[in-house]
């Protein structure tokens, strides 16, 4: 139901708000936020360089579109390719944890930034140039396609066997390894599937720009957006970071224009409150009473008591 | 949902001011990031020319055969490419502005230079030199206003090179399109003179150590040191030649003309002394012009009684102003191809208070070459004095010898 809910409203998008561009820019967002959401919701690891996999997708097709003349399709392959191999490379990282990987990661991604940005057959220096592959109305539709994909994926590790160990993992790594889960590879398969995502979200982000420096597909805020719009929404769900990229996405581009001059004032105003009264994401609100904010309860309980009468 | 909703409504407020008797041109600008202390001057003098063309009643549009009056509407993109990428689209299929003025800069110019390509819609690029722009062929939809391809910037340094008869050159640039495109371009005129550079070296963009650098070029023994940079590395390689004590007889940077107060104020008015920059306006004053202001009249109307903060980067938010202003007079339609024309039409002819405005078929600018400026030493500060031309015409504006090799500050 929230697939077809989901696919629906994106698809309606265009009718709604001409501006392709802001749109295929949240679907992107909304891949990386599930990406965000498989490693960090389901496995407690959080990857503050995931902006490293994304940059990793873009470089992949777009090399590839450059050297191979690929099509936009197999670019974007070749762009999660890029990335899952990026991912094996540092997986090493994920015997680290808490700040330590967090910390770790940001370096890896800064690393790869400064590889790309300082070789010329990467054209970090000249900046990348790409033939239009798609119409952005195609792009969009494609853009969408990826996103009800990344959600079958999302629903699928939620529901799982594999997800269950996920979870087990989350909560007590030595405890699900002596209840038989095989900790390293199923951590590292969802590190993977996490990073396979950025690198689709990256090569779409690429068709889409197709003239851009490095400085860009590797700068950190991607990484913050990311992580901010997933906990937002609720992480540990399939629905939470679609809302969480939707509306606050909505909301940058909205304030973006009204208020240009208050822009980050509102905008982190905006975040600091909803992170104080709303720890559990939007989703929470209408989950179970034990996900739900304390001030939510007492809402819910004041509305719902019954009248007493003398 | 919500974006649509909220973006809808938003969109219908805003672009009541595109229709209607008026020219809409849109452009973004940051207030804040990296990029802002570049852009906002420029945006600064892109409002200050709508301001003077709406009071002299509006441009005059020739496929209207009347003048019109201009709006502006601007957003702010916060020096972030990916909100400039949805801004841009934002003023084309919202706001549906007639025409649209890229942010300052390569990075900010990329977003927009797809956008114009894919939407076929005329895109005047004011700062955006990027060879990338303009390498893949004819390209009617992107102009370059304001400073000519990378690549052309050193034509007269090479001629004042050759001038003070200097054979042992150093070369130290960074590995982006805008510094190495130079270096390049320096090293095929050396090439050219059977001559080869004594230390040619790139270094990443984020280059702010140059310790072992400095110490490098100078066991190369070169008559002339070529620093090529972003304005943070000239001032990184400046200062390590004045905490060191290092002299070299010839050193150019080039953003001490485009930034002189910065450049005073980080590395100090004496340690620039008799070093060599690009003679951007306001340093190059031209004042006979067909269009607009003078340089003098624009210093003088844009700051009254504060002239001296004045930059390069008002100018070219005034110039690009400029550029629009020809081109709809000179419009054949009001498609976008029409308005293009009309740029076409005044290429080579068109003379701004920066020179003669001259695009090639990708719309890149070949105009407006810059000629060199030494820093002369002049109290307890330096005065720019033109040393060196890049064309004949620009022979009027040289106003100093340069004095090699330069006596140590």
């Amino acid at each position: 139901m929230p697939l077809v809910v989901v696919g629906a409203v994106l698809a309606a998008g265009p009718s709604l708000y001409n501006n392709l561009a802001f749109l295929t820019t949240l679907t992107i967002y909304i891949l990386l936020a599930q990406g965000v959401n498989i490693v960090y919701g389901f496995t407690g690891y959080l990857p503050f360089g995931f902006v490293g996999f994304f940059g990793a997708g873009i470089y992949g097709s777009s090399l590839a579109i450059v050297y191979w003349h690929v099509g936009g399709y197999a670019a974007i392959g070749l762009g999660a390719l890029t990335s899952v191999v990026a991912a094996v490379i540092v997986s090493p990282l994920l015997r680290l944890s808490g700040a330590y990987f967090a910390l770790a990661t940001l370096a890896a991604s800064q690393a790869l930034y400064f590889i790309v940005a300082n070789e010329s057959w990467t054209f970090g220096e000249s900046g990348m140039s790409l033939p239009l592959l798609f119409s952005p109305t195609a792009l969009y539709v494609l853009s969408v396609v990826a996103v009800v994909l990344t959600l079958v994926v999302v629903v699928y590790v939620r529901d799982s066997h594999f997800g269950l160990s996920l979870r087990a993992i989350r909560s007590d790594a030595v405890s699900a390894a002596m209840a038989g889960v095989n900790v390293v590879r199923t951590r590292t398969i969802a590190w993977l599937v996490a990073a396979a995502l950025a690198g689709v979200a990256g090569a779409l982000w690429a068709l889409m720009t197709s003239a851009f420096y490095a400085e860009t597909p590797f700068d950190l805020t991607i990484s913050v957006y990311a992580i901010v719009f997933a906990l937002f929404g609720g992480v540990r769900t399939v629905i939470g970071p679609v809302v969480g990229a939707v509306v606050l996405y909505s909301l940058y581009q909205y304030i973006g224009i009204s208020n240009p001059q208050y822009f980050e004032l509102i905008y982190g105003l905006l975040i600091v409150v909803l992170v104080l009264f709303l720890p559990g994401g939007l989703t929470s609100l209408v989950g179970g009473r034990g996900d739900r904010p304390a001030w939510w309860n007492r809402v819910v309980r004041r509305r719902s008591a019954p009248e007493v009468t003398p | 949902m919500a974006s649509g909703l909220a973006a809808s409504a938003l969109s219908a407020s805003l672009s009541a001011g595109a229709s209607g008797n008026v020219i809409s041109v849109g452009t973004l600008y940051a207030n804040t990031g990296s990029f802002a202390t570049s852009s906002m001057p420029e945006y600064a003098g892109l409002q200050f020319w709508v301001k003077q063309v709406n009071a002299a009643g509006g441009m005059y549009v020739a496929p209207l055969k009347k003048k019109e009056h201009v709006k502006l509407v601007s957003y702010n993109d916060q020096s972030d490419p990916a909100t400039a990428t949805t801004l841009y689209n934002q003023l084309l299929t919202q706001n549906k502005v007639n025409v649209f003025v890229a942010d300052f800069g390569s990075v900010l110019t990329a977003p927009a230079v797809t956008i114009a390509k894919d939407q076929k819609h005329l895109l005047f690029d004011i700062t955006g030199s990027g060879t990338s722009f303009f390498s893949s062929g004819p390209n009617p939809y992107v102009a370059l206003t304001s400073l000519p391809v990378s690549a052309v910037w050193p034509k007269p340094v090479v001629g004042l090179l050759s001038s003070l008869k200097i054979k042992r050159v150093a070369i130290l640039y960074c590995q982006n399109d805008f510094d190495q495109a130079q270096a390049a371009a320096i090293k095929g005129f050396l090439s050219s003179k059977h001559l080869q550079p004594v230390y040619f070296q790139g270094v990443p963009t984020t280059q702010t150590d140059y310790s072992t650098i400095v110490q490098a070029i100078k066991g190369s023994n070169p008559q002339a040191v070529l620093e090529f940079g972003y304005p943070n590395n000239d001032i990184a390689f400046l200062n390590q030649l004045k905490s060191t004590n290092t002299h070299f007889n010839f050193v150019l940077t080039p953003f001490p003309g485009q930034l002189p107060t910065l450049f005073r104020q980080d590395v100090g008015a004496k340690a620039l002394g008799w070093q060599y920059t690009y003679a951007v306006p306001p340093i190059m004053r031209v004042n006979k012009v067909n269009l607009g202001l003078g340089l003098n009249s624009f210093l003088a109307k844009f700051a009254p009684g504060k002239q001296s903060t004045v930059n390069f980067l008002n100018v070219a938010g005034y110039n690009a102003g400029l550029a629009i202003q020809a081109a709809f007079a000179h419009a054949t339609s009001m498609s976008q191809l029409g308005i293009r024309a009309g740029l076409t039409a005044v290429s080579g002819k068109l003379q701004t208070l920066e020179g003669t405005f001259a695009l090639n078929k990708a719309g890149a600018q070949v105009g407006e070459l810059l000629p060199v400026a030494q820093m002369v030493p002049h109290g307890a500060g330096f005065q720019f004095k033109i040393v060196y031309p890049a064309t004949n015409a620009q022979k009027a504006f040289v106003n100093g010898t340069p004095k090699y090799p330069a006596p140590k500050a």
